[in-house]
Formats: C-alpha cells, sequence, structure tokens
C-alpha cells in the first residue's frame, strides 16, 4: 500500500496530544507501512466543524477526520461520509473491540459511519478539604444536594455551577431524575423530554438556582465567575466536568485537591452524558484502503494506550482495568461511562440543542415552569425530527 | 464592457445564486439533492417568532443609535468647525474608533459590560448611583443592547462628524456674515443657515445609518450570540446561526433577502419623504 492521506484532527496544540500523533502515532505507523504519508493538520476545536461544512460544499474533505461524536449523524445525513459498516472490510472486528455506547453514536438511518477514538463524560468534581470544613462529603443523591445547599448557603458559597443549559449540561439532570430525550428509535420527542420525570430533572436545577444556590453562569453571564474559577477561589463547592480538568488544574491550580465522585443519584440513577470523539472516512478519499489501514492503527492498544497517557480516555474494552494505573483520576470517569448515555445521533441535534438551551434557560430563572419549557422544546424537537425521519 | 463583466461576475452571479439558494432546501454538498419549495422559506420567516424578534431588535438599535450618532457628531463637527488649538488632533482621535476592528473592540465592550467589577457597572453603580447592585448587562434583553447600542454609538459619531465636518466647509461664509448683519445671534444662524445647508447631508448620514443598524451583527455575534435563549438575535446574527451551524443554507439566503427587502422599503420611504418636502 502506498500514497499519501490527509487527517484533520483537533487534537489539542497547547497539550501534549499533538506531541504524541506526530512524534509517536504517525512514526509507529510508517514502521508497518512505510510507502502512505499521513498529513495530519491540528483545527482548533471550535473551528472544525465549520471548516468541515465549508470543506463539504468546496469537495475539499480530508481523507479521515477525528470529528465530535454530536457531527457524525450531521455529516453522515450530508452524503459525505462512508458507511463503515457497509464499505469497511475491518468493521465488524474493529467494533467488536470497543464500548457499546460510544459505538452507537457513530450509527445514522441503520449503518454505523464512524468508529469510535476516544470517550468522556462528566463526573462531579470538588474540594475534598472544603466539603470536609462542614463535615461533608460528596453528594451521593439529590437529596443529598439539597440539603448540602442548605448548609454552605449559609456561609454564601454556592452549592453547584454550571456554564451553560445546553444538553451536554442539562441532559445529565434529566436523566438522572428518569427522564428521557427521545424515544429510542430517536423519531419522537414529545412524551419523553417533557415526561414528568424530565421535568422532574429541570425542577431539581431550576429550584436550586431560584433559591440562590447555582450562580447567574449557568446562564450565559459573560464576566461571571466561571466554574472552575470559582471552584478554585471556594465560590462554588461542586463542578460537573470531563477529564481536562485535572489537566487543567495540574497546570493551573497544582496546590488543589481536586476530587472527582459520580454525579449525585435521582431516581433514575446516576446517569451523566458520553461526550468524545470518532473517526469517520470521507467519500471524497482518494486512497479508501490506506485510509483505512491508519484508521485501525489509532484504534490499536499501543495507540489508544499512548493517547490515554496525555488524557483521551480510550475506548478498547480491554484497556478498562488498566487505565487507572495510568492516570489514577480517570477511576470515576471509567465507573461513570458504565451508565452514561450519548446525546441523541440526529442530523437535528444542534438545532435541537439550542432549542433546548433556550427553553431550559427561561425554566431556570423561573419565566417558564419546567413543563412548559420542556413542552415547548417536545414540540420544536418533534418536528425538526420528522424532517430527518 | 470589461467593468460591466466584472460587475456581473461578482455582483449579480452571488446574488442571483443566493436568491435561488433562498428557493430550495438546499444541500450545501456537491451532487447532493435540493429539494425546490418555491417561497417556504420566505414564509416560515415571517412567522417565525425569532425572526420577527430579531427584526425588533435591529429596528430598536437603529432608532436608538442612528439619531444619537448623527447629534452628537453633529455638535463634535460643529465644535471643531471653529478656530481652536489642537483641532486636527481632536478630529483624528475622534474618527479613531471608526477604523479600529469591530472585533476588537466588541470583546473590548464586552469586558467593559462584564457582570461583575466591570467599567460600566462602576459608572452606574459608584459614580451616578443610578441602581443599587451590579447589573448582569447580559442576561436581559434591553440591557444587553445597551452595551450593544454604546458600542455602535461609539463606533459611529467619528464617521457622521466627518462627513458633517465637510458639508459644514461647503456653507458660504458670506451667508453667516450677511445674517450676523441682520442681528441673527449664533443660535439664529445656526438654525436659519448651517441646519438648512446641513440637510443633504443628514439625508444621506440617516439612510447610510439605518441600513447599518438593521445590518448589525459582529457586535451581537460576539457579545451575546444572540443569546440568551435568542434574546438579543439580530437578523444577521440568525441568517448566520441558520446557515452555518444549522446547515440551513436555503433558510438563511431567505433570512437575508428578507432583511434586504426591509431595508429596501425602509429606504424607500425615506427618500420619497425627504424628497418631497423639498419639493414643498
Amino acid at each position: 500500500m502506498s500514497g499519501t492521506i490527509s487527517f484533520w484532527h483537533a487534537y489539542a496544540t497547547d497539550s501534549p496530544e499533538v506531541k504524541t500523533i506526530d512524534e509517536i502515532v504517525i512514526p509507529a505507523f510508517n514502521e508497518q507501512y512505510p510507502d502512505i504519508e499521513v498529513q495530519a493538520l491540528a483545527v482548533p476545536y471550535d473551528e472544525l466543524r465549520q471548516k468541515l461544512v465549508t470543506a463539504a460544499a468546496g469537495d475539499q474533505l480530508p481523507d479521515l477526520v477525528r470529528a465530535d461524536i454530536g457531527w457524525v449523524a450531521e455529516l453522515a445525513n450530508l452524503g459525505v461520509l462512508v458507511p463503515l459498516s457497509a464499505e469497511m472490510q475491518q468493521f465488524d472486528e474493529l467494533a467488536s473491540t470497543v464500548y457499546p455506547g460510544p459505538l452507537e453514536t457513530n450509527r445514522w438511518a441503520g449503518e454505523y459511519y464512524g468508529l469510535p477514538l476516544s470517550t468522556n463524560t462528566r463526573v462531579m468534581l470538588y474540594s475534598s478539604s472544603l466539603l470536609g470544613e462542614y463535615g461533608l462529603t460528596a453528594p451521593s443523591t439529590m437529596d443529598d444536594m439539597n440539603a448540602m445547599a442548605a448548609t454552605l448557603a449559609e456561609d454564601d458559597i454556592f452549592v453547584f455551577a454550571d456554564n451553560g443549559a445546553g444538553g451536554w449540561n442539562i441532559l445529565p439532570w434529566i436523566w438522572s431524575a428518569g427522564g428521557d430525550i427521545t424515544d429510542a428509535d430517536v423519531s419522537v420527542a414529545s412524551g419523553y423530554i417533557n415526561s414528568a420525570a424530565s421535568v422532574r430533572g429541570v425542577e431539581a436545577l431550576a429550584s436550586l438556582y431560584q433559591a440562590g444556590n447555582v450562580p447567574n453562569v449557568i446562564l450565559g453571564d459573560s464576566g461571571g465567575l466561571g466554574p472552575w474559577e470559582g471552584l478554585e477561589q471556594r465560590v462554588y463547592a461542586t463542578i460537573y466536568d470531563g477529564p481536562w480538568t485535572f489537566a487543567y488544574f495540574g497546570n493551573q491550580y497544582p496546590d488543589f485537591d481536586l476530587t472527582s465522585a459520580p454525579l449525585p443519584s435521582g431516581a433514575g440513577g446516576s446517569i451523566s452524558v458520553v461526550g468524545g470523539e470518532s473517526i469517520v472516512m470521507t467519500q471524497s478519499s482518494g486512497n479508501k484502503p490506506a485510509a483505512a489501514a491508519f484508521l485501525s492503527h489509532l484504534l490499536s492498544e499501543e495507540v489508544q494506550l499512548e493517547m490515554a497517557r496525555v488524557g483521551q480516555i480510550p475506548v478498547l474494552e480491554s484497556l478498562g482495568a488498566s487505565l487507572v494505573d495510568i492516570n489514577p483520576y480517570y477511576e470515576h470517569f471509567v465507573e461513570q461511562l458504565q451508565t452514561a448515555r450519548a446525546r441523541p445521533a440526529t442530523p437535528a441535534w444542534a438545532q435541537i440543542d439550542a432549542l433546548l438551551q433556550a427553553e431550559v434557560w427561561k425554566a431556570i430563572r423561573g419565566e417558564l415552569t419546567a413543563q412548559e419549557a420542556l413542552d415547548r422544546v417536545a414540540e420544536g424537537a418533534d418536528a425538526l425530527l420528522a424532517e430527518y425521519r | 464592457m470589461p467593468g460591466f463583466a466584472l460587475f456581473v461576475l461578482i455582483m449579480v452571479y452571488p446574488t442571483v445564486q443566493a436568491a435561488l439558494i433562498s428557493l430550495q432546501k438546499w444541500a450545501p454538498v456537491p451532487g447532493g439533492r435540493s429539494e425546490w419549495i418555491g417561497l417556504d422559506n420566505y414564509l416560515k420567516a415571517f412567522s417565525d417568532p425569532v425572526f420577527l424578534d430579531a427584526l425588533v431588535n435591529a429596528g430598536a438599535y437603529t432608532v436608538v443609535t442612528v439619531p444619537l450618532q448623527m447629534s452628537i457628531g453633529l455638535g463634535l463637527a460643529l465644535l471643531l468647525d471653529g478656530a481652536m488649538p489642537g483641532r486636527t488632533v481632536y478630529r483624528v482621535l475622534l474618527y479613531l474608533p471608526v477604523v479600529t476592528s469591530w472585533v476588537v473592540v466588541s470583546l473590548l465592550f464586552q469586558y467593559m459590560f462584564q457582570s461583575g467589577p466591570g467599567v460600566a457597572n462602576l459608572i452606574v453603580v459608584d459614580v451616578l448611583g443610578l441602581v443599587d447592585a451590579p447589573v448582569p448587562w447580559f442576561l436581559e434583553r434591553w440591557t444587553a443592547f445597551i452595551a450593544i447600542g454604546a458600542l455602535g454609538v461609539w463606533k459611529g459619531v467619528g464617521w457622521a462628524m466627518i462627513v458633517y465636518l465637510a458639508a459644514l466647509t461647503a456653507v458660504p461664509r458670506d451667508q453667516h456674515e450677511a445674517a450676523a448683519l441682520d442681528g441673527a445671534g449664533r443660535w439664529g444662524r445656526f438654525v436659519h443657515v448651517a441646519l438648512p445647508a446641513l440637510r443633504p447631508a443628514s439625508i444621506v448620514i440617516s439612510i447610510l445609518l439605518i441600513i447599518g443598524g438593521f445590518n448589525v451583527f459582529i457586535s451581537v455575534l460576539l457579545m451575546t450570540g444572540g443569546g440568551p435563549a435568542n434574546a438579543t438575535q439580530v437578523p444577521l446574527t440568525y441568517m448566520y446561526q441558520q446557515a452555518f451551524e444549522f446547515l440551513n443554507f436555503g433558510y438563511g439566503s431567505a433570512i437575508a433577502f428578507s432583511l434586504t427587502l426591509v431595508i429596501l422599503a425602509i429606504s424607500a420611504v425615506q427618500y420619497l419623504a425627504t424628497r418631497e418636502r423639498k419639493g414643498g
């Protein structure tokens, strides 16, 4: 096999990720395939989606893309991705090695258009010494969280902070309360996103905000104290966030005793949201066999372990047990991933997410009841989902 | 002839193309199947509460910022028209905001209007004592537009000033002198000599500023992104969101053309109104 393949990845240039790709992952691939040249391009994460859309319109897509799991269905719907389950020989073999949850995010219209590359989720993060001063431990249920809110409010400490009300932020509250977003086929939202359980999830957060226990940053307040800064300044007791928080705190606040715990349970359990990235192959790829070879390489144990060392949680089930040896802080993330769920895989997600954010925002402020807000989301989401059915 | 060809290539072709896109459920990918849906995108726009609110927002922004830019610009022009030391320096300094980057100053104003101890809160709480507690400017529709409008006025007065200064130099000196001989004071000369002479300039300035007001984009995109909950959406941020975030290029094009129609209508009314008075 020979030729050149291009790979857009959005690994962070200000962390060791890009260095690992360029100096370890690609050279290891070239030991096996010396005649394939891999041209890797680090696009800033915020710009990648826009760049992909522009490149798709101009028929200038690279061979392989490391895409956010939320973009796969959308790109597949545009018709620019190769349905790997139908056209890639090694697909079944590779698919059997990865976690089923992240794999499902690649499914659109009956085919798999990508394979998971890295995964992550949100857990509860806090300072154990701060909670210790009040004789508290991490809340394991929503009732604990409410009790904790009352204790901390006496000293003007917010029990919880988050920096938005979109799906990434709000779905853990809905799922943990026993709610849901759509039916299993992602064809209808009514009766799911506005069910009594979903409403209770949003109400739990809204009532904490309205009682003054959650700061304004959740409403997108610019210039307000962000979750990380507030946690470090001991103004916010807990936040929900991903594994990158440990890397950031390690650099910025090395003395801070950042501690993790599973999300507090509600009636539905302790259910967080799956994030992460997939690897997808484009229809315009001029060298699909070489692209498939590099794709398989990225899912090898060797590469997944290297990337795990720089903060990317692997997707191979076989590596689950050894993760804590690489980074001790992976412990609760791996545990939380057992039950974490993915946002619905639909090309309409970006629009549903914007709608959810706008309406839940009003519910948190008390302009609408949680039921009214989620009824509006259900109505809008039904119409959007119908367009892609 | 080459000029016309160039005009067709860079103005007419993209406009026609965008108009065609606005009539389709458009697939952005080459070879994708686009569906002709006629005027559906336009009907959707004018029954879409977010787009209608966006028009109201842009209208309110225009109604407030245009008169402010014109009156402050005129005041500065009158001040700097007379002989005074350092006149050129002041003219340059007041024009500077016009040539600064929208991106830079939008981020700067966002910082000044931050919810905590920003400059804006320092002024309204500590200096003026208008409110007791710091205002979370970007959490409410109209407080957010105070910040966005303040930036618009700050950035626009220099341009209005320069146009008025140019117009003032064209007012014949002897008319001023004649009016002074007839016993007109400074105010009388301003009202009866300068203002009528500035009328054509005012019409041009107002038409261009109103077009600019409805096209407000970068400041809103960077300061609020149209949020929270679409409260500060203006037509162009909504167009941008529909086209480039949701990939609804057909609907985005329809929004852009609808905005053009609204602006054309307003400009036409304005043109007819000013022409009539001139005739009468």
